[in-house]
């Protein structure tokens, strides 16, 4: 806590700054803005969890103060007449912020809800998916099985395939084509 | 906008102002306005015939009494409440004046039927109350609503609602001393009702008003 004769001594500061801002003094109220500040931010702060809607609370105090600035009475307490302000601006930015969260969700939040679901979705997708393709392989007969694991699987030449099938070249193109074709039917791929 | 670059802008324009009237000089013109109005209503419809001869019998004395009242203390509490740093709780400085009013009309209901029996409590209709308490409170409301414009950015509501309250009292007290009513329950049902119809009005498009006033008529 701050003292009270500081408290004072800063909230007459303040008061007569002000008078001099109703007087006129472009420099006085500059001045005296800069300085309570931190003030209106902290009372926007104390009422607003989100610290952009704090911050947009406090900008809309500056601009009341600036509008109301002709009911400040020098011979009373500033710092009674800056606080009802920005209580009041934090108070409707709070109300107006209740409204719209009804209508609207926050992006990050929604992105924090949505990934995990979205991202088991897709992944119990391509297991099914995968499942599925082993499956219409081992369907395959066995010499298109063997062109396909080779050829596009284990992605060898012709010849190597070859060798290693003892397969003809010939015989891996056209099994290899061949379980392309059947697969793609199974899947139902057009050609 | 950073806030820091918003008070550049609103120093760099910054013009002198009129500080705004302490709440007890806003009252005051505000009952030298209403009272022209008023008067002038008066002058308009002439007063009642017999009012000197009910004043000094003490039948409505008390009950204009506590309608001024009311008119005064709710012309006051709404400047108090206009000003940003003024404790809400002068919204119930008129509290104690409409429950005196009530309470004198209730009183003079009472009388009438010890006086007349049930034929005291007859209600009949009386729209001119309505409509001179209502056709000159509304107007009155809005130019009171113009001395409290500055209230606008911060709590118009209530500001409004006490405006429209003493309005409407003040018009009360001139409509009794022009229009012959003696039955206490026509007074306590037309001036209420119309009292009432004011205040809402001035509740729900007072706020409105003001911030069209305070809009056209910058500090």
């Amino acid at each position: 806590m701050m003292p009270i004769a500081e408290r004072d001594a800063r909230d007459l500061r303040w008061s007569q700054l002000m008078a001099a801002a109703q007087a006129g003094d472009a420099r006085a109220y500059e001045t005296l803005l800069r300085d309570c500040l931190p003030l209106l931010r902290a009372i926007c702060r104390a009422r607003l969890r989100d610290p952009s809607d704090a911050e947009d609370a406090a900008q809309d105090a500056l601009l009341t103060i600036h509008r109301v600035r002709h009911t400040y009475d020098p011979s009373r307490p500033f710092r009674p007449w800056l606080a009802a302000i920005a209580e009041r601006r934090a108070v409707d930015r709070g109300r107006r912020r209740g409204r719209t969260s009804l209508r609207e969700v926050d992006l990050e939040a929604a992105m924090d809800v949505a990934t995990p679901e979205r991202a088991a979705d897709a992944e119990l997708d391509s297991r099914r998916a995968a499942v599925e393709l082993r499956r219409a392989v081992e369907d395959l007969p066995q010499a298109q099985r063997t062109a396909l694991g080779l050829t596009k699987i284990e992605d060898l030449s012709l010849a190597e395939a070859s060798s290693r099938s003892g397969m003809s070249v010939g015989a891996l193109k056209v099994a290899t084509h061949r379980a392309l074709r059947s697969l793609r039917r199974r899947f139902g791929v057009e050609e | 906008m950073r806030s820091e670059d918003l008070i550049t802008q609103l120093a760099a324009g910054l013009r002198p102002v009129r500080r705004v009237w302490h709440p007890a000089k806003s009252t005051a013109v505000w009952l030298l306005l209403a009272g022209g109005v008023i008067g002038a209503a008066i002058a308009v419809f002439g007063l009642r015939h017999d009012l000197a001869q009910r004043l000094a019998s003490g039948f409505d004395l008390p009950q204009l009494i506590a309608a001024l009242a009311t008119g005064l203390l709710a012309a006051f509490a709404a400047f108090e409440l206009a000003l940003p740093d003024r404790d809400q709780r002068w919204a119930l400085l008129p509290l104690p004046a409409v429950v005196a009013w009530l309470a004198t009309m209730g009183w003079g209901c009472l009388q009438d039927l010890a006086r007349f029996g049930p034929e005291g409590l007859r209600l009949t209709t009386s729209y001119p109350c309505l409509a001179f308490i209502a056709g000159l409170g509304v107007p009155l409301t809005m130019g009171m609503l113009w001395l409290a414009r500055h209230a606008a950015p911060l709590r118009p509501t209530p500001v409004a609602a006490l405006g429209g309250l003493s309005a409407a009292a003040l018009a009360s007290v001139g409509l009794s001393a022009i229009h012959h009513l003696n039955a206490a329950v026509m007074v306590l049902v037309w001036h209420g009702l119309a009292v009432l119809v004011v205040t809402l009005v001035a509740t729900f498009l007072g706020p409105r008003v003001m911030r069209a006033e305070e809009a056209a008529a910058p500090a």
